[in-house]
């Protein structure tokens, strides 16, 4: 499954726990890293790509900038600031959204629960479970238990492809391994049991 | 919860009960009473401190420590993995296997369906005992014996000629194949499998392969994170020594 994957900038330990156990409570997510230090954020963020960033304000020089600048273009963060009191949260006007730790849990929960869900529809895509007419073939072909030079010289297409189609169908069926495709393949009358290796 | 030796080992399994497996590995049996962690572990002839390491690093598994753990004989450890095996193959699987063959659906799909998750699991298993038997008769065996060259600060001839043809580094085996294979029949239970007719055993089936998953990650963690690092460091003295 494809998860919304969270990054936390947060020095406190108290703090931190707290966060990833409220996110830990969402299903769809995923503390993929924890940063502490300032120094690194640029990079393991650039590096990571999460979809959401949480970062605490006194990680941040300046309040004013626009904290997009920061990092490469091309990612599609959002950004979370996570500050002291709600009052303090009116400088960060560049933020998609502002938590506070005077937050009640209805608070902090309904505004998680709106960014996560901002984000589930390009993860649900991107886990479609809708095999192509050519993922079939190749499905059948690893049952029948060829390999990818077999599958690439009956198909007419290049071992890298073949490593493509793999790598889209494990990740459309969430399964990886060569017997697990050989069970999908059965249940689904892509080949018969006899066949299997 | 971190669980100390003035810990109540009936309020251990009533905190977790996916500990249940651990305390049966080291030989308590349940009725043990109303006694302490330690208490119990004494009148078991069980080491106290080895077994409080084991059950936090279970319990706790975010952020227990295994640097105590790794202070311990290795021979403890390897007990303590050779008894998890045990588990797996004698109790765990078989178990598995049997929840499958009494899977019914009452359509013609029943045998298809029976005889395919079958052949899976029966492969897996298959896998899982190659896997714990090498480790059983060539890993564990070579780490205790260049423990024993190492404790006995020994560089006689049999012990250099041990590491000339082997080193730990060789046994950083994957367990990626096996934990995937976990993975997989979890999804296609979930998502591919015709809704079976005694869903009650699908549920059993699916609870059991998660306790699993979890008891062998936490084998494997003691593995990476205990057995092979203090091994390896070992016989890097030893090498160390003979030159």
């Amino acid at each position: 499954m494809n998860k919304v994957t969270f990054i936390i900038a947060e020095k406190s330990y108290v703090i931190r726990t707290g966060l990833i156990k409220i996110i830990n409570g969402f299903p769809e997510t995923s503390v993929i890293k924890e940063i502490t230090d300032a120094g690194k954020l640029k990079k393991i963020v650039n590096n990571n790509k999460p979809d959401i960033l949480i970062i605490n304000s006194k990680l941040l020089d300046d309040a004013h900038e626009d904290i997009r600048e920061m990092f490469s273009e091309k990612m599609k963060t959002k950004f979370v600031i996570f500050v002291g009191t709600k009052r303090e949260s009116e400088h960060f006007s560049y933020f998609d959204e502002k938590i506070s730790v005077d937050d009640n849990k209805e608070e902090i929960i309904k505004k998680l629960q709106t960014i996560i869900t901002s984000k589930l529809p390009e993860k649900h895509k991107a886990d479609s479970v809708e095999l192509s007419e050519r993922e079939k073939e190749v499905v059948k072909q690893i049952a029948l238990g060829k390999t990818n030079k077999e599958i690439a010289d009956l198909l007419f297409i290049s071992v890298h492809t073949v490593i493509t189609h793999r790598k889209n169908i494990t990740r459309k069926l969430d399964i990886k391994t060569v017997s697990g495709i050989t069970v999908y393949a059965i249940l689904n009358n892509i080949i018969d049991i006899d066949e299997a290796v | 919860m971190i669980i100390s030796k003035d810990t109540k080992l009936a309020e251990v399994i009533h905190h977790n009960y996916q500990l249940i497996p651990i305390i049966y590995r080291f030989k308590i049996k349940f009725g043990f009473g109303d006694g302490t962690v330690e208490q119990i572990c004494k009148k078991n002839n069980i080491n106290t401190e080895f077994f409080i390491e084991i059950v936090n690093l279970f319990h706790n598994e975010d952020y227990y420590s295994t640097d105590k753990l790794q202070s311990f004989p290795l021979k403890y450890t390897v007990n303590y993995l050779l008894k998890s095996h045990q588990y797996f193959n004698r109790v765990k699987l078989p178990l598995i296997e049997k929840l499958i063959h009494e899977l019914f659906w009452e359509d013609a799909s029943n045998k298809k369906n029976k005889d395919i998750l079958n052949k899976f699991f029966v492969q897996y298993r298959k896998e899982v005992i190659e896997h714990t038997t090498n480790e059983e008769k060539e890993v564990y065996p070579f780490i205790l014996e260049i423990e024993k060259c190492y404790s006995e600060n020994k560089t006689d001839d049999l012990c250099i000629s041990k590491l000339k043809h082997k080193s730990v580094k060789d046994y950083q085996e994957s367990h990626d194949e096996l934990n995937s294979a976990l993975l997989d029949l979890k999804n296609i239970i979930i998502k591919y499998l015709p809704p079976a007719d005694n869903s009650d055993i699908i549920e059993r089936i699916l609870t059991e392969i998660f306790r699993l998953e979890k008891d062998m990650a936490d084998h494997t963690r003691i593995e990476n994170t205990v057995l092979i690092p203090v091994a390896y460091k070992m016989e890097n003295e030893l090498r160390k020594k003979i030159k």
